[in-house]
């Protein structure tokens, strides 16, 4: 199912690549910042989870392309965070 | 939908997994704090600029695919010239980074965190390797003008495998490096 969305220009592509710099950045100094806490691990992770977002989304199309590919993809992440959630809580 | 494009998503949903398994094992060793991490010998601020390269490597490799996209032989051979440049960047950072590990007495087999950390940061770089041969690839074959916009499914290929790469570098850089 192809989605009718237009793929993103020039402009778009850098837009993205100073939200990932800047995210990068601030995940540096949050991770000096911050002092041992669930909050730092919860920020971290979001973080950069949200930067693997925006790749996926942007740069690898996935917010333009068939939903199959997505779901392609998210089926082995769903399996990441289990065995994570496994081992955290064995 | 192209077959190539359900080859390479099927392939990284594999990599997802080979992964997933090589970072839940560190997780389980390093983080579980079985093993003590020697930050003193982790440099956080060359590895955030080896991670600012892959960052900027990935923007490399889309403005590629644009330039493929609009018909702009040059843009394609521009950025994915540059896009090699910048995975050969990053590799050469990773080389340092070892370098200094191993003068610190940090190898592969002298400890349990060693051995966590040079298999997964390890085979990530194999993986930037693999792309950057890929990718030259590409270009020499890009030099016949054989990609165009009614041909830029091979650039479209090449990139997904190249920014699934970027990707699980931004997970590990916060998972080795700032966790």
């Amino acid at each position: 199912m192809e989605t009718s969305h237009t793929p993103p220009k020039t402009l778009h592509y850098i837009g993205i690549f100073v939200a990932l710099a800047v995210l990068t950045g601030i995940e540096i100094a949050a991770s000096t910042a911050i002092a041992g806490s669930a909050l730092r691990v919860v920020l971290l992770l979001g973080l950069a989870v949200s930067k693997a977002t925006l790749v996926a989304l942007y740069y690898m199309h996935l917010r333009y392309d068939s939903r199959m590919f997505a779901v392609i993809f998210l089926i082995p992440v769903v399996f990441f965070i289990g065995f994570v959630l496994a081992l955290a809580f064995s | 939908m192209d077959n190539r494009k359900i080859g390479v998503w099927l392939f990284i949903a594999s990599e997802v997994i080979f992964f997933a398994g090589l970072i839940s094992a560190y997780l389980l060793y390093v983080q579980g704090g079985r093993v003590e991490k020697p930050v003193h010998a982790m440099s956080v601020p060359l590895v955030g600029l080896n991670t600012f390269i892959l960052i900027v490597s990935s923007l490399m490799m889309v403005l590629a695919f644009a330039s493929v996209q609009r018909g702009s032989q040059r843009g394609l051979r521009l950025f994915l010239f540059l896009t090699m440049v910048f995975g050969l960047l990053f590799l050469g950072g990773q080389a340092y980074e070892f370098a200094t590990l191993f003068r610190e007495g940090i190898t592969p087999t002298t400890s349990l965190f060693g051995t966590a950390f040079f298999t997964l940061t390890g085979f990530h770089g194999a993986h930037v390797a693999v792309g950057v041969l890929w990718i030259l690839a590409v270009l020499i074959k890009s030099l016949s003008g054989r990609y165009s916009p009614a041909n830029p499914i091979p650039i479209e290929v090449v990139g997904l495998y190249w920014h699934f790469v970027d990707i699980v570098w931004i997970m590990l850089f916060t998972i080795i490096y700032l966790l």
